[in-house]
């Protein structure tokens, strides 16, 4: 397994503690710490999927999201974030994530949410 | 101004569901059991904070502020003394800690602890109350408690009172103790108050 993902998140400590469980499963992780340098990587390298943060400097989350479900229709993004709350959840999915869970993120919740995204629909 | 027994009860319920959550994240976090002090709600003229403040907030400090917004907004904040902020980060990232003001990684850790913490709080009031809450971006500060207080946003907004509520909680045998605090404007407290009822009502 070395499908490419991409963590876009604000905090180092979030994107180290994000990497560590991707390498430890066997992924190559790319990263990015805005929403802009995101969409760069994306456009360049193609991710497989993509998780993100909603909270972030500069482009918020959703905003991320919309644009690279703009770029590529196909986009799989895990949305990773702190807000707990159901109406965000909401947000999140009807923009088109393909799992939204909470920080902090267990390893096992983010390799399924990987597994499920990386076999798509059906 | 005063609120009834009644709303303290129904207030203390929903502060002790998100307090708990939180305490739940940060448990998560450490791997460490987080004990929780009960939740204390009281309701201030703002010129008054600073004292109803300075019973929680002792001497320098890391705090961690977010402003939330929405039908109910105002400050929330994670204070930690900077010696519990130093094991936190060893707790998180098993490196050294070293004083927070040379200490990019820790504060780094901090923001994002505090970051969730927080998010797990006020997420849950929005949860219950059928309400959505904005977070701005967290900030960390290294700050006296008159600086704590002047970014608060009631102070800027030259509110007149505030609803204080803060909750202790300690960790891995009190090595580190913090508060989270949050800080509503009074037209913030007449929302909640009424979205309480209707929560109370709810269930």
């Amino acid at each position: 397994m070395n499908e490419r993902i991409l963590i876009v998140d604000d905090s180092g400590l979030a994107r180290r503690n994000t990497r560590r469980i991707l390498e430890d499963a066997g992924f190559e992780v790319l990263e990015a710490e805005d929403g802009m340098t995101a969409l760069e990587q994306y456009f360049v390298q193609k991710p497989a999927v993509v998780v993100l943060d909603l909270v972030m400097k500069g482009m918020y989350g959703l905003d991320v999201l919309a644009k690279l479900k703009e770029m590529d229709d196909k986009a799989c993004v895990i949305v990773v974030s702190a807000d707990v709350q159901k109406s965000s959840r909401d947000l999140v999915k009807a923009a088109g994530a393909t799992a939204f869970l909470n920080k902090p993120v267990q390893p096992d919740e983010l390799l399924a949410a990987l597994e499920h995204a990386l076999r798509g629909p059906g | 101004m005063n609120l009834s027994p009644k709303q303290q009860d129904a207030l203390k319920e929903l502060l002790n569901i998100g307090f708990g959550r939180a305490a739940s994240s940060l448990s998560q976090l450490t791997g460490h059991r987080v004990l929780l002090d009960v939740p204390a709600v009281s309701i201030h003229p703002i010129a008054e904070l600073r004292n109803a403040l300075g019973t929680v907030i002792k001497e320098d400090v890391a705090s961690v502020h977010q402003i939330f917004s929405g039908p109910v907004g105002g400050d929330a904040l994670l204070i930690l003394d900077h010696a519990g902020a130093g094991v936190l980060k060893q707790l998180l990232t098993d490196e050294q800690p070293l004083p927070l003001q040379i200490d990019a990684s820790g504060r780094e850790v901090l923001t994002e602890v505090g970051n969730i913490l927080l998010n797990a709080c006020l997420g849950t009031f929005g949860n219950l109350l059928d309400v959505q809450v904005s977070f701005s971006i967290p900030h960390l500060s290294l700050d006296t408690l008159q600086g704590v207080l002047q970014s608060l946003l009631v102070n800027r907004e030259g509110m007149r009172y505030g609803l204080l509520v803060h909750a202790g909680f300690r960790l891995r045998d009190a090595e580190v103790t913090g508060f989270l605090i949050i800080v509503l404007s009074v037209a913030s407290l007449d929302r909640l108050l009424r979205a309480v009822e209707v929560w109370e009502q709810g269930d």
